[in-house]
């Protein structure tokens, strides 16, 4: 039966060689584990669309009326505070992997030629899921949320010229309104969604077309030298994605769900209070992958360096990490034989660490 | 019969050419509205509205240099809904009698101020700006002194408006 399925397919289209095709792409043997964290990022933007498009049966982006039916679904809706626990979890995981698999990427050098637009579509692709979760902060329409609006326009507000009007814009209107709410609420759930779903296949298809490339330790019994681009096209041993990678890829999924979802279970989504433009005594908290950048903003005071915390370092920052593989184009590969971007980057992720840590502390007291 | 690209050169460039146009027509056919839309916030002006705050002679009564926190409630209109912002005025008498109407808002980034009466300060929670009693810097981010509320008497009622006093570009509210 299920024979006579697949032949009326490969009759047509070919299906099973399609499959083959994807299925046999052949993966550097040594490395596998270190792999799994890109195809753990994909798997878990698909939980993210599909407890979405659930949580969607229920919100409403209006100010007010946010919070409440996020608080309904959550305490109302039968296991409406799983799906959502898994959303938030799932977001929070995902920002961390997403730091796992540059790590694995920056410090194996598998940006480097010819991999730069893999790396640059990852870019693109870190840049959007940091924005979705930012953008879902927002949405809980509780007081963080509304904070967390107007310190992000104003931030926005200092990009030189033409920050008031990009204020304006991201706000959708002079004041935070309804129309703020509705744009943001596009935004998380349309715009950007859309746009790692293509992007996601583009990144794909780039690895995949230059070939998996691997660490340097794929590559030990290679008599080429390091210069030679071709010696990065041959690893010393691969096997079949289908199943010797996928099956790994499948136990780190397992157990990275199975973590999110005791968190949801257990800790869930704090939701917060209503948001309430009069308290005295609110100390609005960005979400933990923010503070660094947080932190940034308490240094450089006064009116000429603000354009420092609030703008010049984390664009230059950012256009750094982005056009990294134009930046380092040595050939070595090998952390140990390119000592000072392996510093670097630890001293980058320590520092990122460090003010993750300070950002978090509590900086002046609610009430003495 | 129309001539197929393989026969001639300068066919194969007609085509290619009217494909390119073709899109480039549709394109910026789409994207005309679709910027309307995205832009249209530019061009719609702010609702400026005045609030009460309170009688002259009641405010004039505080603690000389002692913050009191007074909400105002503007009625604006946003987008298709009219609603009611509440906001905080914070009135301070300085010690000739003067009567200052500060906003609650961070000059930094926005945050809300908490007024700490042991050290005499507003305390920013964000990023640490610190402000003494009559707006000014005194540590932390903030590059300016705390935005004062346009207002007016009227009657012997003070008027606030959702503006604030040298503001030119329009920060915070
Ligand atoms: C939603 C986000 C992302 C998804 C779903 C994703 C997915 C993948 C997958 C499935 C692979 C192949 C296997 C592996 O090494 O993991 C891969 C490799 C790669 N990724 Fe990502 N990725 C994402 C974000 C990023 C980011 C943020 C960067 C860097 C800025 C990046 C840079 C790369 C590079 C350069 C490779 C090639 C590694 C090699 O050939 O050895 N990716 N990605
Ligand atoms: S918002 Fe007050 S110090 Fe940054």
């Amino acid at each position: 039966m299920f024979k006579k399925i697949q032949e009326w397919f490969d009759e047509r289209i070919g299906l099973t060689e399609l499959i083959n095709e994807f299925n046999g792409e052949r993966i550097p043997a040594r490395g596998g584990w270190a792999y799994t964290f890109g195809s753990l990022l994909a798997f878990l933007f698909i939980i993210q669309v599909v407890t979405g498009m659930f949580l969607l049966f229920y919100y409403v982006p209006y100010f007010p009326m946010a919070r409440n039916s996020t608080y309904f679904l959550k305490h109302h809706v039968l296991m409406g505070n799983i799906l959502l626990g898994i959303h938030l979890w799932g977001a929070f995981t995902m920002i961390f992997i997403l730091l796992v698999h540059m790590s694995r990427v920056y410090f194996s050098g598998s940006y480097k030629k010819p991999r730069e637009m893999q790396w640059v579509a990852g870019m693109v692709l870190f840049s959007v899921v940091v924005i979705l979760g930012l953008t879902g902060y927002m949405l809980v329409g509780n007081e963080n949320s509304w904070w967390t609006i107007n310190v992000l326009d104003n931030v926005a507000s200092h990009v030189p010229f033409i920050g008031g009007f990009i204020r304006i814009l991201v706000k959708g209107g002079t004041e935070t309104s309804v129309l703020t709410m509705q744009h943001i609420f596009a935004i998380h759930v349309w715009l950007l969604p859309i746009v790692v779903i293509m992007f996601i296949p583009i990144h794909i298809f780039l690895v995949r077309k230059t070939g998996e490339q691997g660490m340097a330790l794929e590559y030990k019994n290679s008599k080429l030298s390091d210069d030679d681009i071709n010696k990065w096209k041959h690893p010393d041993a691969t096997v079949p994605f289908f199943p010797d990678q996928l099956f790994k890829d499948m136990i780190v999924a397992l157990g990275v769900f199975a973590v999110i979802y005791f968190l949801a279970v257990y800790y869930g989504a704090a939701i917060g209070p209503m948001y309430r433009p009069l308290a005295l005594n609110f100390a609005p908290e960005a979400d933990w992958y923010f503070l660094a950048n947080e932190e940034l903003l308490k240094y450089f005071p006064g009116h000429g360096l603000i354009i420092f915390s609030t703008f010049l370092v984390p664009v230059l920052g950012f256009a750094i990490l982005f056009a990294l593989p134009f930046i380092d184009r040595g050939h070595e590969r090998s952390p140990f034989k390119r000592p000072a971007a392996t510093v670097l980057g630890i001293l980058f992720l320590l520092l990122l660490v460090y003010l993750t840590l300070i950002g978090g502390e509590p900086k002046a007291p609610a009430t003495v | 019969m129309t001539k197929s690209s393989e026969d001639s050169p300068s066919r194969r460039t007609f085509m290619t050419v009217i494909i390119g146009l073709i899109s480039a027509v549709i394109g910026v056919a789409v994207a005309i509205p679709i910027l309307g839309t995205i832009l249209s916030p530019l061009f719609k002006k702010r609702d400026i509205v005045w609030a009460e705050l309170g009688k002259i002679d009641d405010l004039k009564k505080i603690e000389p240099l002692t913050p009191k926190f007074v909400p105002v409630y503007f009625r604006v209109k946003e987008g298709w809904t009219i609603n009611t912002l509440p906001r905080q005025v914070i009135v301070v008498k300085d010690i000739t009698g003067k009567l200052y109407f500060f906003s609650n808002q961070c000059t930094h980034l926005g945050c809300p101020l908490h007024w700490i009466p042991a050290r005499q300060k507003f305390l920013c929670p964000c990023h640490g700006g610190m402000f003494n009693v009559l707006g000014k810097v005194v540590g932390g981010p903030p590059p300016r002194p705390l935005f004062q509320w346009v207002h007016k008497l009227n009657n012997g009622t003070v008027l606030i408006q959702n503006k604030f006093m040298d503001n030119p570009k329009d920060r915070g509210v």
